[in-house]
């Protein structure tokens, strides 16, 4: 069974982008292993000169590292990834690249209508850096909006639309991960472009 | 022209800030900016609000009373750094600061692409509603190669670079005119001027409107009087030598704490012979005593004001005292140590004195018009244009934010004068 990360875009006691991840870690159970990651206790990035990296961050770099894939599901704040989830990228592609060529799935969750359309735009558009160079799933936005009244009391999702657009994404969430494995001729020149990228010399 | 310039890193050694502090040297001319780091602000958490919190309130207050902000961002992983996505997310949850600001965006990178990404970013956070800043359109100004363009005097190399920032930094200067022009001015929160409310400080159970109140109230707490020590930031004084020092200062001072309660004022004349006829019996009056209901309006305004950070000083002529003085009635915001706002000094004086001397010592004059028989002044030599009639100077010499948003202050009644 494939083995998932899946990252909770904020860190806010509550979220319903954790809630979401953790509708889909039941539902889909007999599918995929997930295990949710939280970035709430992350440091501020500060560039540190010496790049050593908090343990927080080298353990949660070791599990996307062994992963088959990861699922980042974010919030929108102020049209935008939260400062949170930011940090959380920032700190992983310091020195270390664990999202090279990793198959990402991008999620979220908001209390309005628009389900963090913009945020998910820009998510995917740091994912895309040179330092980070993931590679996220296209042409599949999952955008819940009004999500205080999405779930019920078991956290299953209410409308049908959306399980099986759900449904649908996962599917061809695992086959991308497979896909990925084959779309391996430049990896190693990816890895090497994520290694050289210097936050000095650049 | 006053302008923020916020260093968008929070690394030790950043170009952003190298570039702010250039602009700051370069442009004294055209305004005066005051740089402001974000590094040791906390990450945002809408579970754990720091809203109140010294940093994050003094940052908001300088950016109320700012014209308008500069915003020098690196970028990392194609976005804002998340210590400045963090400043903006607290800026936008619970206050708004920027709301309606002039926002002007610039950025150096250590690549060719001098941050033209998170620029983008950044002009849509900037744009979000809560957030709601008002950001020059393009004139965007990309450092790229950073690392080669500054000299050893930390000024940038490139002549084209130079004209080119000079010509973006006149136009939002030119932009925070027309700018400032859309904001719609504030509705701030009632002031409760009968001092209904109580703080940690309220001497409870005594009338305010008593006559003795001050017998009273020391009646209840003891205070220390005479010669028992103490201590101040910075020294050691009796409360003999304190109310000395006060009483020497060449100004009539009233304090009027949090909870609108006038406390004291320094006592060195009579009633008749003060610019503000204050009565020993007023002390411990809520300040609704101390103006007509018709002052109300003003009297409100400029607490409010004060109480919100929008301004920190308040500055009024009051031509009432003859040709001969120009006295000048001014109120300062008082901080405690966490920076919430502790109350207003009020500081009386006849500034005419003071440019007399001045031109005595210098041999300089007042030139270039008629004065103002009923204001006392120069129109010229005094910057503001003062309107005689309503006694409130309508440009304030420096900061715009704090006349638009104050009423005009009728002059004949005086903004604290007992009728």
């Amino acid at each position: 069974m494939k083995k998932l990360i899946a990252i909770v875009g904020t860190n806010s006691d509550q979220s319903t982008n954790r809630q979401l991840l953790q509708c889909m870690q039941k539902h889909f159970a007999n599918d995929a292993e997930i295990e949710l990651a939280e970035i709430k206790d992350f440091p501020m990035f500060n560039k540190p000169v010496d790049k050593t990296l908090p343990e927080c961050i080298q353990k949660l770099a070791a599990k996307i590292d062994a992963a088959d894939g990861v699922i980042i599901s974010t919030p929108e704040y102020d049209h935008a990834v939260p400062a949170a989830l930011i940090n959380a990228l920032n700190w992983l592609s310091y020195g270390i690249y664990p999202f090279v060529d990793k198959p990402v799935m991008i999620t979220g969750a908001s209390y309005g209508v628009l389900g963090s359309s913009r945020a998910q735009a820009q998510l995917r558009q740091m994912l895309d850096a040179p330092e980070l160079r993931a590679r996220i799933m296209p042409s599949s936005e999952f955008l819940l909006a009004n999500s205080l009244t999405a779930f019920d009391a078991d956290n299953r999702l209410l409308d049908r639309e959306s399980v099986k657009k759900l449904d649908g994404l996962f599917a061809d969430f695992m086959i991308f991960i497979d896909i990925t494995a084959q779309l391996n001729h430049a990896h190693n020149q990816n890895k090497k472009e994520a290694k050289e990228f210097s936050w000095d010399k650049l | 022209m006053k302008l923020l310039g916020i260093v968008g890193s929070n690394a030790d050694v950043s170009y952003n800030r190298f570039l702010l502090q250039y602009i700051q040297k370069e442009y004294a001319s055209l305004f005066d900016l005051e740089i402001i780091e974000i590094k040791d602000i906390p990450m945002f958490n809408q579970s754990d609000d720091l809203t109140d919190s010294v940093m994050i309130q003094n940052l908001n207050r300088k950016i109320l009373q700012a014209d308008g902000v500069i915003i020098a961002t690196p970028e990392h992983n194609h976005t804002v750094p998340a210590g400045l996505k963090s400043v903006l997310e607290w800026l936008s949850f619970k206050i708004h600061p920027l709301q309606d600001k002039p926002v002007m965006i610039v950025g150096c990178s250590f690549y060719d692409q001098g941050t033209s990404r998170a620029q983008l970013h950044l002009r849509q956070i900037l744009d979000a509603p809560g957030v709601g800043a008002i950001t020059m359109p393009g004139n965007e100004f990309l450092l790229g190669k950073v690392k080669e363009a500054f000299d050893d005097l930390g000024n940038l190399k490139d002549e084209k670079t130079r004209a080119f920032l000079s010509e973006t930094l006149q136009k939002f200067v030119r932009f925070i005119g027309v700018a400032s022009q859309l904001k719609v001015p504030e509705k701030l929160p009632e002031e409760d001027l009968h001092a209904t409310g109580k703080i940690a400080t309220t001497i409870a159970d005594v009338d305010m409107h008593a006559d003795d109140w001050v017998e009273q109230a020391s009646a209840k707490v003891t205070p220390v009087k005479g010669d028992t020590y103490v201590e101040l930031d910075r020294g050691i004084l009796t409360v003999d030598q304190i109310n000395g020092l006060l009483k020497s200062i060449p100004l009539e001072i009233t304090f009027v704490d949090s909870n609108n309660q006038f406390l004291y004022y320094n006592h060195t004349a009579d009633s008749e012979k003060m610019f503000a006829h204050r009565k020993p019996g007023q002390v411990g009056n809520p300040i609704g005593d101390c103006h007509p209901a018709r002052a109300y309006a003003h009297v409100q305004a400029v607490i409010a004001a004060l109480r919100s950070g929008q301004t920190d000083r308040v500055q009024m002529p009051v031509p009432t005292h003859g040709p001969d003085k120009y006295v000048v009635h001014n109120y300062a915001a008082m901080h405690d140590e966490d920076g919430h706002y502790a109350g207003v000094n009020e500081y009386i004086l006849d500034i005419k004195p003071i440019v007399d001397f001045y031109l005595k010592k210098t041999g300089q004059q007042l030139t270039g018009g008629k004065v103002d028989a009923v204001s006392g002044a120069s129109q010229k030599a005094a910057a503001p244009q003062v309107d005689a009639v309503s006694g409130a100077s309508k440009k304030e010499a420096a900061p715009a934010p704090v006349a638009p948003a104050m009423p005009k202050v009728d002059g004949v009644s005086g903004a604290s004068k007992k009728d």
